[in-house]
């Protein structure tokens, strides 16, 4: 499943980004590297989403969100 | 990006705005860097006490701010606040000056230190850029902030042990109570004390990679360093991010509600910057036209001047152009605090969340709303308001577009000419003027982005949302006067300049017959020369007539001039109804007539669209240049003109072949 499809609220694994390398390299400098635990939060206006990256909160637009996959997160 | 933050000569180093000093020969200089949000700029007015001189770095649209500050035990060294940037890899203009003035400079044009502000609430996401810095060998002292917000989530620093880790000094600071400057000097003058030859080396020990795949690899290793350094100094009790922003963010951020609270919030600026400030505007305008004038007037009637051609200079040039000035204050002082509430208190983020789709539509981000909406209610500060903008190329073009947006001063024009023209129709057509003013912004926006400003909103929206807070009144306060003050300093001298200016060719006869200087009839002045000049060029838009040419030289000064300006050249009383516009009307129906060959509608309408697209007035112009240079000021102006003409000219014609 990606990012953009992931259950609200429940923690997720990012496993793989097929974005530009730039971006997710600013992914990255904002917490949403391969092998974090994220959390899709709530949808925005837009079509995008507020994800929890521990204390912190990224708005990603749903263009992005689909092209990050993400697994549940086993713990 | 050469030159560095010690640029040998003033010529290289102006800035659009304030005038950029290069910093003196063996005067120190320190970058204060960090990533958005962490509270950079808040620490740099404490350090500087808002001694702040902002200008854009030279050949660039990126703001770069400067101040003295004196650290005891070094001496009073230059502190430069560098754009913010998450990291020393830049995706926007603005990082990569920061990374140039870094990096990229000859070792002696780069700073003496580097004082990197790293927010104690998401260490690790600020210990990337330190991990750069660390990287390029560049000595450097932290500056720890948020450390209340981290306690509050529950974070527990052992700041000695993050000390030793990054191999430089740490200072715990709260910018936002002015606590904690103190230690910063003393690990600051310490620091700048060091050999800079003991400065912190490289912990990677490589040269920085330049191939994008060893860029990624190079990446991995240090967020690997980050987290280590994260996991031993950082200590996490029981607790957690307050749950309440969360659930503030799921009203403020949702895809219905959203939305009309943006609107809401949009609709109380518009509120305050025109309704709010108008009574401000015209008691000082009045207190100007009224006091001020007879004063001044008094007093040369005292020295024998009182009705010759210094009064003229002096009350009509002068006195008039520092009015006008005057009364741009109150307006730019709401919308700078405005500004400044919004972003401190974390809403300004949202609000670019909820817009962004449709800003991207035109090629903008989301926050490029809030200027556009404000140019609705003047154009002077919401070119000012485009410094929300954190990326250059977006200040750019949203400054290139906010003269489209039709202004209130522009109303009075479109009430009188739609109320002389059309009669019951005159709502029709004043609604029709700000249909026509936000299709310009949206094609324009569409022209730029496939023209001459390519590759704009094809990015992704990822962006930090940062904490709410309680704004603090003390930090409001400073960064209005800051930016009311470079207002101020930079667009007042050229506003009085020209407003004298005017006044002089008006008073210049054209010919000895005429009259003499300062004694002319308005026709026969040098301003009446260059309007008979002017209207030939208007002949195909159907209002090739001089007064109308004059009234249009007139508002690009000021759009607030033109409905008196008609009155001056026909001798005719100011209405003081719009809507019923008596001699005025008739002359003005006359004169329509006869230019437009019996087609005075659509001449009228022809006229009120030039007046909608071309320049909108000398304030605005000042304002561009402050924030986007001469250049591209220059470039708007022409594409103004153009737009205006060629649509104006498309109105006549059409409508007259319709008729």
């Amino acid at each position: 499943m990606t990012l953009e499809s992931a259950p609200c609220g429940d923690p997720v694994v990012i496993e793989t980004s097929d974005l530009a390398s730039i971006w997710v390299r600013r992914l990255a400098e904002l917490g949403l590297r391969i092998g974090t635990v994220v959390v899709p939060l709530h949808r925005t206006a837009g079509g995008g989403r507020v994800v929890g990256v521990g204390d912190a909160r990224v708005a990603v637009a749903g263009a992005a969100l689909r092209r990050i996959s993400v697994r549940p997160d086993a713990a | 990006m050469s030159r560095g933050l010690r640029a040998p000569t003033a010529s290289v180093a102006s800035c659009h705005g304030d005038q950029w000093q290069p910093v003196p020969t063996g005067g120190r200089v320190i970058a204060l860097v960090g990533s958005p949000n962490v509270g950079k700029s808040t620490l740099f007015n404490a350090l500087t006490g808002a001694r702040r001189s902002v200008g854009n770095w030279p050949g660039t649209t990126v703001e770069v701010g400067r101040g003295p500050w004196a650290v005891p035990g070094a001496g009073t060294v230059a502190l430069v606040d560098l754009p913010g940037a998450y990291s020393l890899d830049p995706i926007s203009p603005d990082e990569a000056l920061t990374r140039a003035l870094l990096v990229e400079v000859p070792p002696e044009e780069r700073p003496d230190l580097v004082v990197v502000v790293v927010s104690a609430a998401d260490l690790g996401r600020s210990l990337y850029l330190v991990s750069q810095v660390r990287e390029y060998g560049l000595p450097f002292v932290v500056a720890l902030t948020m450390i209340d917000v981290a306690r509050r989530r529950g974070l527990v620093l052992d700041v000695d042990t993050l000390s030793r880790r990054l191999g430089a000094p740490v200072a715990e600071l709260a910018p936002r109570r002015r606590g904690g400057a103190d230690a910063l000097a003393g690990a600051v003058s310490q620091a700048l004390d060091a050999d800079r030859a003991r400065a912190v080396t490289a912990v990677l020990g490589e040269v920085p990679p330049t191939d994008p795949e060893d860029d990624l690899v190079a990446a991995e290793r240090r967020f690997a360093w980050v987290s280590a350094v994260v996991s031993a100094s950082v200590r996490r009790d029981p607790g957690g991010r307050a749950a309440i922003s969360d659930r503030i963010d799921r009203v403020v951020t949702s895809p219905v509600i959203g939305p009309l609270l943006f609107l809401g919030v949009m609709w109380l600026v518009f509120q305050l910057t025109t309704t709010v400030a108008a009574p401000v505007q015209q008691g000082l305008g009045d207190l100007v036209s009224g006091p001020v004038t007879d004063a001044v007037t008094t007093l040369l009637r005292w020295c024998g001047a009182g009705s010759g051609w210094l009064r003229g200079l002096l009350v009509d040039g002068l006195v008039n152009g520092v009015g006008m000035v005057l009364t741009f204050v109150p307006l730019m002082a709401i919308m700078f605090a405005l500004l400044a509430l919004l972003e401190d208190s974390g809403y300004l983020a949202r609000a670019a969340v909820v817009t962004d789709r449709l800003m991207r539509t035109v090629g903008l981000p989301g926050r490029a709303f809030l200027p556009l909406i404000v140019g609705f209610g003047c154009n002077v500060p919401a070119i000012s308001a485009t410094r929300v903008l954190p990326d250059a190329r977006h200040r750019l073009m949203t400054a290139l577009l906010v003269p489209f947006t039709s202004c209130s001063a522009r109303l009075t024009v479109y009430v009188l000419v739609a109320s002389t023209f059309f009669g019951s129709s005159a709502g029709d057509v004043v609604f029709l003027m700000y249909v026509v003013s936000v299709l310009l912004v949206v094609l324009g926006g569409l022209l730029l982005r496939s023209t001459l400003l390519r590759a704009f909103g094809d990015e992704p929206l990822v962006l930090d949302l940062p904490r709410y807070q309680a704004p603090v009144p003390r930090l409001l306060l400073v960064a209005t006067w800051t930016r009311l003050a470079a207002f101020l300093r930079t667009a007042g001298g050229v506003i009085v300049l020209t407003v004298t200016a005017v006044w002089l060719l008006s008073a210049v006869p054209v010919s000895s017959v005429s009259g003499s200087f300062a004694h002319v009839p308005v026709r026969d002045s040098a301003f009446g020369a260059a309007a008979s000049l002017a209207a030939p060029v208007f002949d195909p838009a159907g209002f090739g007539d001089w007064h109308a040419a004059g009234a249009l030289l007139v508002g690009g000064v000021a759009k607030e001039a033109v409905v008196s300006s008609w009155a001056q050249t026909y001798a005719a009383q100011e209405p003081g109804d719009l809507h019923d516009p008596g001699a005025l009307g008739t002359a003005l129906r006359s004169d329509f007539a006869r230019s437009s060959g019996g087609h005075s509608g659509p001449a009228a309408l022809a006229f009120l669209v030039f007046l909608l697209a071309y320049t909108p007035c000398l304030a605005t112009i000042t304002a561009q240049l402050r924030e986007i240079g001469l250049r591209w000021t220059l470039v708007g102006m022409a594409g103004q003109l153009g737009v205006a003409w060629v649509l104006a000219v498309l109105v006549f014609q059409v409508g007259r072949w319709l008729a």
